[in-house]
């Protein structure tokens, strides 16, 4: 009994432990050359000598260790070690040692050799226990939990369950409550309450408060947090074959935006809370394994992540300083883990189509819609507005239009004068009469092969954690010859070499092939249906009307060898020492290398490039770049009250890329060789050009945590940072930030049964934006070559130099303060969970590039002015639904919503008039030219506003801006007569008002997962000057020698409010058409079917899914009718298949 | 011993902190290292780096013909005259109605005015970077430090003569400015024009004629004199400045053929028995331009096909010459219906891209360029293979084979008299082929490549003499000195004195220098002195200063010769082609105005904001005077 006993409690001592047994064994290397060999009757032999009066007694249990090869094994949850104990020994056996340590305790200890095992004394001395209760304990799935501890409440008392889960306690009282605890797992609590059996179901810990979290520099149990941090566990969404970081974060957050990108390489960009800077970049910063990773997102394998916490609030991503303004996106990989070596293999197939396509005109449609074009152009102008019926087709004549009208003194073919009148090349009629025509969108669009296949390798072994990973990509786009390929690699490895330090490294390999050319696809709107597609001889015709973008889609392409890898190379290398008092120390070295390779050969045998001989281009680059951390921790509780944990950072960087490219013309005797031999070309025809870099950065940081009674906590954190950008004048900046955590559900008055977790946290920080330029403050001379001759006939290049940027030497660093209050809480043991965060930030010395009078010949300056504000709210919900065995529902929702504002600029003082142009005060300038206004949004339109379109009847009135029936209408608020910057108005956002997004999965019959998710942005505007029907602002094509997206246009028939005419003009105004773009999307749903255990357990596999996914599945726009809201042009839509198979 | 050695590695470890904390606590450590990117510092050390800041303002300068894209800022002055309109009547946005286009913040995306002041300023920038840091180099000697000065007053001066009289009043900058300054104000145009005199008669003094093609001469230096003397109202002045240039010995007009005779990459015109190989056409053939042989050149911009690192195209054709080859629904018929009668695919059986190249008719030249001002038969501008009209060209499009017409010369109308084409503005007009034809060796459709370009001439500076004696009185010497230029053309001199009027002079500058003169910035300046002098034009009409805004010789002289603005001409796209009397100083953009919130940048008359004016500086203060 006491030996199954015994054997149990090592095997959960071993999960447990493991460290301490290494340690332990490390000890006994290390004292064993000291010692001669022991023999069986060593714990006879041995005199020890310990002194300590009220000391904790694992201290003592310590000191015993050093001092001797004794080791003891005991459960922290069964034996409390914090008591405090007085013991004086001189020249003792161990035994005598162990009876005054323990005597009147319930602690039963047995001597092994040099092994001492502390174990509760199972069988209670007290009279008054009476009760034996029995049970067992599972998992969600009903699968029997071994090693689980079932302690009595309040006592040392408990024991693990067997490795069928089964416990037994005896003699334990009748009003006893047992505590059911797991790694990993929610303990839960049950009162005997003269219950004799007691069977328990443990759920998994995935959104709870005792979740570990990352904070940068180290980790923190949720419940422990003071600031604003998210966090996704890859394994929830893993299901969905995420092909990228984006993907796991798309929707996933309250408060990230993630972009979305067609290509085949996809990704997006990220924003956290808005937009806070007017010049630098939104970008968050990305920390991967604890280190600062500047390198590209799609580097990083999505299957090697572990999980994602999102520092929003200024206070936790204070740590990173200057670094942090955007938010911090810590990511974590995996790690391997206890147990035998574990084999995960994941494979899916997969096919992009595409989702949603703004259609042009067909062959037909296309006659109709041009003759209509035809029409509009010559609408307004006097001699030919009578003969419009000229574009008719003579087939089908107007009333009262006869055919003689209609030839209008022409001769001939009807259908060639018909179609030469609209336009149409001789070729096209041809193709016309003969019925060819070309669908260009089958050209340019494909459904793409998706493949993704992983393979993992994990465990860990004695002293060492490995996790080895090797995963393959190639996707194909929805656009013909879009392609996007990589081979990623990761070594996560840590090995234990004394019980005072570890060392072990994280590495990154990627190969990322970005060779591809993809078809120009906006052909579809350029090339007509009636353009010819190839040449009599089949091969590729390039198009005829080249300068308006009639070329055909496939033709440079064709001619185009592309070479663009890139390969990176991003390493942490640490190790991590044990000091006394227990500080640990860690030094990180994280070397990165990248190198970016490309070539490029444009053959000669294309007909444009044949004039100069072809062209090769190749640019190699390669960056060095280096961080070195050292941090130092302090973790310390005391009694249980007083949780300390400190950490200091001191830190050093350096960036250094060198960067070369040549090109050549006109290969002799021909370019045959391509890029490969690059001095056939002519020489004269030789460009070089580097581009090199430098730039250095170091920080110091420090940062305090204390927790009182875990009701109570505080974070203070100081961080120094320094950049060479800032180098000539400041180059340091120092970011503090403070935050408090009060769980008030621990406190006894506030206790209940419904709000059973709530907390409330405070926080402020400051944090830095560097992210300017490396040489920002200097004002660089640009260079360029310009001729000369000299009078003796010699032609000549000399470098020009001009001043390209006005320096600014006392260039400092942006900092973001922000303030954030958020609640937590758990209602009915989390059944629903969540948060609300409402936040305001400010952004203080803006680095911007301040608009300058243009007669200084620049027209901005880089410099730190004005103040930003984002204020927001942010709502996440978890709630388990339904939790049966048989059925299971779980719901996430996350809403957000985000203010901007320009609180200042530049400081400069302007009057304010009044209607009679008296001065009635000051107020501070907006900065017009770049449209930003004090107490405007960034992203808030400030346009002419369009009133609608003109209409027949109102000719006098449009005639006075210089506009026709047809055109656009535009308010003149000031009624002058003209449409100028006076009439300029403030109208919608650029930037969605509302977010939100949501998430359900639902667990079937255990075996059959099935989740989907969709999301929103609400009330953004974008442009639209397609509904101009005409070239406004460069956008738009020609519509006499292109065709078009299907809109609606306005014509006499057809007088619409929303769309002008064809050609429609715009007399002197400058403006943009704005619509709505909100929508809600089905971004994802997702089937999964898990083998049951049973038929695995067999074939010696652990785990294996079978995974259906549809991504981007469709979404609704009511406002909106051209591609799809979130990216204008051809978006897929992805169908996906996979397998996760684990041995 | 155990103990020993954890102790010292703790020792080492705790070491390199400390170590790495030292070296980061080190201002020294973020010293920024720009290492592929030159500062003031490192580079103005003598007169090469000084001469590199000036290459700068001569690359600025060359811009305003070799812009890259669709249009140049040269069309801009051309299409504020008489001899020329803008031409794209295949958009609604285009540039006809000046009234509703030409406003400080209004859709002026076709034209180049913002571009001009923005060019200007940063010209005048490294122009004052030079005359600001002139004394931190180090010369060989006086002569050398007054002639890098004296280009750089030049560089200085070129820019704020165009300002003047592109935009009247504007704000005056003469030393560099290191840091961001928001109050600057209008300095009066008569103030500026004053230094610039001031600064160019030490130029004219220092610099040398003996410099590279593309570098400034004295020659140049004393043709800008003349115009500023000219602006002035200081005739004598002006005749003496144009005089050192025209009799100094260094420079004469061209009388014959010279270098390499022109010829086109197709070989159409030759098909013709066209050999061009007279002293004009070989004057504006770009590969003789740049010859010390060439005496006319004062000063020119250079670009060429093999120097790739400068290279730029001046797209001369495609900007300039009519859409011969429109495929649209403008497209040109031939007589029996066959449309397009013209192809501008390469590699065509007649040849007429690669001998003409692509006209897209950015600009249209006005019938006053094309037909009104050719008044001698012989005149060699004008001679057929130098000047190219539509009817020289033949229906070469592989689908007129099918027609009688094939291979024979374009038609405007047919025998009914009904017009082939439906688009005249843009398709059909008169170009001189002469001075627009670039070879392209390397596009396949040709727009104009790179090539060599006239800033200054001799044969202007004879035009501007000519002025400076008409302003006088002295019609004589005004006719002689225009008919140097005529004579040179093979025409016939003028002999009737009475006749030689501003008129005249204008006429002449537009038959020899289209395209390279500042067509608008002379005009205005002419019209300033109309105003300045109060001397009749020869309408007997007299201007003032008073209402310059309102009545000046510039818009009359447009509604004279121009035979689109204000005459009721409507393009295909509804457009009406509109000028005003106002449009003699172009609109200040509003973002210029904005930006400059401590001071006031006025606005000239016509254009909103003009009521916010006041009035402009009348004295450059000491510490702007270098």
């Amino acid at each position: 009994m006491k030996k199954n006993y015994l054997a149990g409690e090592l095997l959960y001592h071993s999960l447990k432990k493991p460290l301490l047994i290494m340690r332990i064994a490390i000890i006994l290397l290390l004292v064993g050359f000291q010692q001669t060999r022991a023999n069986d009757a060593y714990s006879q032999k041995t005199k020890l000598s310990v002194s300590f009066s009220n000391t904790e007694l694992a201290k003592v249990l310590d000191k015993i260790e050093n001092q001797s090869e004794f080791y003891f094994l005991y459960n922290e949850k069964l034996i409390d070690a914090t008591r405090k104990v007085s013991i004086e020994a001189k020249d003792q056996q161990i035994e005598e040692v162990l009876k005054d340590l323990f005597s009147g305790t319930n602690v039963e200890y047995s001597i092994l050799d040099r092994k001492i095992i502390l174990a509760p004394a199972i069988i209670s001395q007290t009279q008054q226990s009476v009760k034996k209760v029995n049970g067992k304990v599972t998992d969600q799935t009903g699968a029997s939990l071994p090693g689980v501890s079932v302690v009595v409440k309040g006592t040392t008392t408990g024991i693990i369950t067997d490795a069928n889960g089964n416990y037994s306690l005896s003699g334990i009282p009748a009003n006893a409550t047992l505590q059911f605890s797991f790694v990993g797992m929610k303990m839960q609590e049950f009162a005997v309450e003269g219950k004799t059996t007691i069977n328990v179901k443990l759920e998994d810990e995935t959104v709870g408060i005792d979740e570990v979290v990352a904070i940068g520099y180290g980790t923190l149990k949720k419940k422990d947090l003071t600031g604003s941090v998210s966090s996704v566990k890859s394994e929830l969404i893993e299901n969905e074959k995420p092909q990228n970081v984006q993907d796991i974060l798309r929707g996933t957050i309250a408060g990230l935006e993630v972009g979305f990108a067609n290509s085949a390489k996809g990704g997006g960009d990220l924003e956290i809370r808005g937009v806070n800077s007017l010049k630098t970049s939104s970008y968050p910063l990305i920390v991967l394994d604890g280190v600062i990773y500047p390198g590209a997102m799609e580097d990083i394998n999505p299957n090697d992540i572990e999980k994602i916490d999102v520092l929003k609030d200024a206070s936790s991503s204070a740590v990173f300083g200057a670094r942090a303004s955007n938010g911090v996106i810590l990511i974590t990989t995996k790690k391997g883990k206890a147990g035998k070596a574990v084999i995960n293999f994941t494979s899916s197939i997969g096919m992009a189509t595409m989702a949603k396509v703004a259609e042009v005109y067909g062959p037909d449609e296309f006659i109709k819609w041009r003759s209509d074009v035809m029409k509009a152009n010559f609408m307004y102008n006097p001699s030919l507005k009578t003969k419009l019926y000229t574009f008719d087709d003579p087939n089908n004549l107007p009333d009262g239009v006869t055919k003689d009208m209609w030839l209008n003194g022409k001769t001939g073919d009807e259908t060639q004068i018909w179609l030469s009148r609209l336009a149409m090349n001789p070729a096209e009629i041809e193709n016309y009469k003969n019925r060819k025509y070309t669908d260009w969108g089958d050209l340019v669009f494909q459904n793409g092969l998706r493949q993704d296949h992983n393979l993992s390798l994990s465990g860990k072994k004695d002293d060492v954690t490995y996790y080895w990973s090797l995963g393959y990509n190639n996707n194909n786009g929805i656009v013909v010859g879009d392609q996007f390929k990589s081979i990623r690699s990761r070594i996560n490895l840590d090995g234990k070499i004394t019980d005072w330090l570890n060392v072990g490294f994280n590495s990154q390999f990627a190969n990322r092939d970005e060779s591809s050319i993809p078809a120009t696809w906006q052909a579809i709107e350029t090339n007509d249906p009636w353009k010819t597609n190839l040449n009599p001889d089949g091969s590729l015709f390039i198009g005829d009307d080249l300068p308006v973008g009639v070329r055909n889609p496939l033709y440079d392409k064709s001619f185009t060898t592309r070479r663009k890898i890139y390969n990176t190379f991003i390493n942490n290398l640490y190790a991590n020492v044990k000091l006394p008092l227990g500080i640990t120390y860690q030094l990180t070295y994280a070397p990165r290398f990248e190198w970016y390779n490309y070539m490029n050969h444009q053959s000669a045998l294309n007909e444009e490039w044949a004039k100069f001989g072809g062209q090769a281009n190749r640019q190699q680059s390669s960056v060095y770049s280096w961080q070195v951390d050292n941090l130092i921790k302090w973790n310390k509780t005391i009694n249980e009250i007083h949780q300390f944990d400190v950490t200091l950072l001191a830190n050093a960087e350096k960036y250094q890329s060198w960067d070369n490219s040549m090109s050549a013309q006109g290969f002799s005797p021909t370019d045959a060789l391509g890029f490969h031999n690059m001095s056939a070309g002519k020489s004269s025809s030789y460009r070089l050009s580097s581009d090199d870099n430098y730039s250095t950065g170091d920080a110091l940081m420090a940062r305090l945590f204390y927790s009182f009674r875990e009701r109570y906590m505080a974070t203070l954190s100081i961080r120094r940072d320094g950049y060479s950008a800032f180098g000539m004048g400041n180059p340091r900046g120092i970011f503090p930030s403070a935050a408090f955590g009060w769980v008030f559900t621990n406190e006894e008055i506030m206790k209940n049964n419904i709000l059973t977790y709530g907390k409330l946290r405070l926080s402020w920080g400051e944090n830095g934006n560097r992210e300017v330029g490396r040489y920002a403050a200097l004002s660089d001379m640009g260079t360029g070559k310009y001729p000369y001759q000299t009078l003796g006939g010699t032609a000549y290049e000399i470098n020009k130099l001009y001043v390209n940027h006005m320096a600014n030497y006392n260039l400092k660093w942006e900092r973001t303060r922000s303030v954030n209050i958020g609640l937590d809480f758990g209602i009915k043991n989390n059944a629903l969970s969540g948060s609300i965060e409402v936040y305001q930030m400010s952004t203080l010395d803006l680095l911007i590039d301040r608009a300058l009078p243009n007669v200084i010949g620049f027209a901005s300056v880089t410099s730190n002015l004005g103040e930003v504000q984002n204020s927001g709210l942010e709502l996440t919900l978890n709630a388990r639904i339904i939790n049966k065995e048989n059925f299971k529902w779980r719901s996430t929702l996350n809403f957000s919503l985000n203010r901007n504002k320009i609180k200042h600029l530049y400081g400069d003082m302007v009057d304010v008039l009044d209607a009679s142009n008296n001065v009635i005060g000051q107020r501070e300038g907006d900065d017009i030219t770049n449209k930003w206004f004090i107490g405007h949004a960034i992203d808030q339109i400030w346009e002419p506003r369009i009133l609608g379109v003109w209409q027949l009847g109102q000719e006098a009135e449009a005639a006075k801006y210089g506009n026709f029936p047809g055109d656009f209408r535009i308010k003149d608020v000031n009624n002058d007569g003209k449409i100028n910057i006076d009439d300029n108005e403030f109208q919608g956002y650029r930037q969605p008002r509302f977010r939100w997004n949501i998430r359900q999965d639902f667990n079937i019959y255990k075996n059959f997962d099935f989740s989907f998710t969709m999301y929103s942005y609400w009330g953004n505007y974008d442009m639209f000057n397609q509904a101009a029907n005409s070239r406004i602002n460069g956008i738009g094509t020609y519509p006499d020698r292109n065709n078009s997206y299907k809109y609606p246009y306005w014509t006499p028939e057809n007088p619409l409010n929303d769309y002008a005419r064809n050609f429609s003009g715009g007399g002197g105004a400058l403006y943009n058409v704005w619509r709505e773009k909100s929508f809600i999307r089905l971004d994802n749903l997702t089937f999964t079917y898990t083998l049951p255990g049973k038929l695995l357990g067999k074939a010696k596999i652990s785990n294996l899914k079978i995974i259906t996914t549809v991504r981007n599945v469709g979404f609704w726009a009511p406002k909106w009718v051209f591609w799809d809201p979130e990216y204008s042009g051809p978006n897929p839509r992805y169908f996906t298949f996979g397998i996760n198979l684990t041995i | 011993m155990k103990a020993k050695i954890i102790k010292t590695l703790y020792r080492i470890l705790l070491l390199i902190p400390v170590v790495i904390g030292a070296s980061s606590c080190s201002n020294e450590w973020l010293v920024p290292q720009p290492l592929s990117i030159f500062t003031p510092e490192n580079a103005f050390v003598d007169s090469r780096g000084m001469y590199a800041s000036l290459t700068a303002c001569e690359s600025i300068i060359r811009d305003e013909w070799f812009t890259t894209g669709n249009r140049t800022p040269i069309n801009t002055e051309c299409v504020f005259s008489e001899v020329s309109v803008d031409g794209s009547t295949d958009q609604t946005y285009s540039p006809f109605n000046m009234n509703l286009v030409v406003t400080p913040s209004g859709a002026q995306q076709m034209l180049y005015i913002n571009l001009y002041w923005e060019n200007a300023y940063k010209a005048v920038k490294y122009a004052n970077l030079v005359i600001t840091r002139i004394d931190e180099a180090k010369f060989k000697d006086e002569a050398e430090r007054n002639a890098v000065l004296g280009s750089a007053y030049f560089h200085r001066a070129y820019q704020y003569y165009r300002l003047t009289h592109q935009f009247g009043d504007v704000p005056f900058i003469g030393k560099e400015i290191s840091g961001p300054k928001l109050d600057f104000y209008s300095t009066k145009r008569e103030v500026i024009l004053r230094k610039l005199k001031k600064d160019m008669e030490f130029a004219a003094k220092w610099c040398s004629d003996n410099v590279d093609r593309g570098r400034v001469s004295k020659g140049a230096c004393a043709h800008l004199l003349t115009k500023i003397n000219l602006a002035l109202g200081e005739f004598d002045d002006a005749i003496a400045s144009a005089s050192s240039v025209i009799d100094g010995g260094v420079y004469s007009l061209m009388k014959n053929s010279f270098g390499t005779a022109p010829a086109e990459l197709g070989g159409y015109l030759r098909s013709k028995g066209i050999v061009r190989n007279d002293v004009i056409s070989t004057l504006h053939w770009a590969p003789n331009k740049a010859l010390a042989a060439n005496k006319e050149v004062l000063f020119m911009v250079l670009s060429r096909e093999d120097l790739i690192d400068s290279r730029l195209n001046i797209t001369s054709m495609y900007r300039t010459m009519p859409f011969w080859s429109c495929g649209n629904q403008n497209m040109i018929y031939t007589p029996d219906g066959f449309g397009p009668g013209t192809y501008d695919k390469d590699k065509q059986e007649i040849d007429l891209l690669e001998t003409f190249g692509r006209g897209m008719a950015m600009i249209r030249s006005t019938s006053y360029h094309t037909k009104m001002i050719w008044d001698d038969p012989n005149d060699l501008r004008h001679k057929k293979g130098n000047w190219i009209n539509m009817e020289d060209l033949v229906y070469n499009h592989p689908y007129t084979k099918k027609s009688a017409y094939y291979g024979k010369p374009l038609q405007l109308r047919d025998a009914n008299g009904k017009l082939l084409t439906s688009d005249t503005i843009r398709n059909w007009f008169g170009w001189p082929h002469y001075k627009m034809y670039v070879p392209d060796p390397r596009a396949v459709q040709p727009r104009g490549g790179a090539g060599d370009w006239y800033v200054f001439r001799l044969a202007e500076t004879y035009l501007l003499r000519a002025e400076a004696y008409w302003w006088k009185g002295d019609n004589a010497n005004a006719m002689a000195d225009v008919n140097a230029v005529r004579t040179r053309a093979k025409c016939a001199p003028y002999t009737d004195a009475a006749n030689c009027n501003i008129g005249t002079i204008l006429d002449e500058r537009a038959r020899e220098l289209f395209w390279e003169e500042m067509r608008k910035t002379e005009l205005t300046r002419i019209s300033y002195i109309f105003a300045q002098t109060g001397k009749p034009s020869y309408t007997g009409k007299t201007y003032s200063v008073a209402n310059f805004g309102t009545s000046n010789f510039f818009i009359d002289r447009i509604n004279e010769k121009n035979d689109f603005y204000n005459k009721g001409v409507v393009a295909v796209n509804g457009l009406e082609y509109k000028m005003s009397a106002y449009h003699v100083l172009w609109p200040i953009a509003q973002i210029s105005i904005n930006a400059n919130s401590k001071g006031v940048i006025n606005q000239n008359f016509g254009y909103d904001g003009y009521g916010n004016n006041i009035p402009p500086l009348t004295a450059i203060p000491p510490e702007e005077d270098n």
